[in-house]
């Protein structure tokens, strides 16, 4: 669907979702999103999971990963562009 | 300015989750905030934003210091509730929900061949209460005649909220 001035989908907050939790998103596109998380359940929900998880992952340290997860993670991504 | 508000249950921001300084008798207290649109500052509604954030309570608040005017909102420097607005209750809810839910059905079938798939749509998203069925309404109502059909609905609900609970052109 196209964008509206009046209004924004779920599938838009969606690939705004991330501008919103930084604070980067415009003025006018927020209040389009937070009138969207006024109705809207399952966005709501789906932000705030986003939400939960962008702080929890920014506790962890490097040092709290273990060493063969670190591995890990590491092939896995030296190996994403070869797949 | 006086405007209004809508709140969590037990007065908290719905999107903040700041709880607010709730009227005892008197206004609550003042709540100050640095002003930046859809960041901080006291965001409120003008009688014609109020269809866009309905929610659960709502209240009466005092506006004052700075007081911007946003196209979907006014963000001021400082406010205090003044009055929970009581005829927003559970009736008022329902009633508004079913208002537009009916009207949903009457702007869908208005057409031919009228619009089946918003038309199914109507029914199930009245549990989910007011502020959806407000904007399926509106949407339908943009379905037929683009943005002035969704700001056109969005005035009838305002329309009907003013003389539901009572409330005073500012």
């Amino acid at each position: 669907m196209a964008e509206s001035a009046d209004h924004v989908s779920c599938q838009e907050v969606v690939e705004l979702v991330t501008d919103y939790l930084e604070g980067a998103l415009p003025g006018d596109r927020t209040a389009l999103f937070e009138q969207h998380l006024n109705f809207c359940e399952g966005c709501v929900w789906y932000v705030d999971e986003l939400r939960t998880t962008v702080s929890r992952l920014g506790e962890i340290r490097e040092e709290h990963v273990p060493p063969d997860t670190r591995e890990r993670l590491l092939r896995a991504f030296r190996d994403w562009n070869r797949s | 300015m006086i405007a209004y508000k809508f709140l969590n249950t037990g007065g908290r921001g719905v999107f903040t989750r700041f709880s607010w300084p709730l009227p005892d008798g008197g206004p609550g207290e003042w709540v100050d905030a640095r002003i930046v649109p859809c960041r901080s500052g006291i965001h409120a509604c003008r009688l014609s934003d109020l269809p866009l954030w309905v929610g659960r309570e709502m209240y009466e608040i005092e506006l004052d210091g700075e007081v911007l005017d946003e196209p979907t909102k006014v963000v001021a420097s400082r406010g205090r509730l003044l009055r929970r607005v009581t005829s927003w209750d559970g009736d008022a809810r329902d009633a508004y929900t079913r208002m537009c839910a009916d009207r949903a059905h009457e702007l869908a079938a208005s057409v031919s061949p009228p619009l089946d798939e918003w038309d199914a749509v109507v029914e199930p998203s009245v549990p989910e209460g007011p502020a959806l069925l407000g904007f399926v309404a509106a949407r339908i109502a943009e379905e037929l005649s683009c943005a002035g059909g969704y700001r056109t609905e969005r005035g009838r609900q305002t329309e009907w909220l003013v003389e539901r609970l009572g409330l005073t052109p500012a």
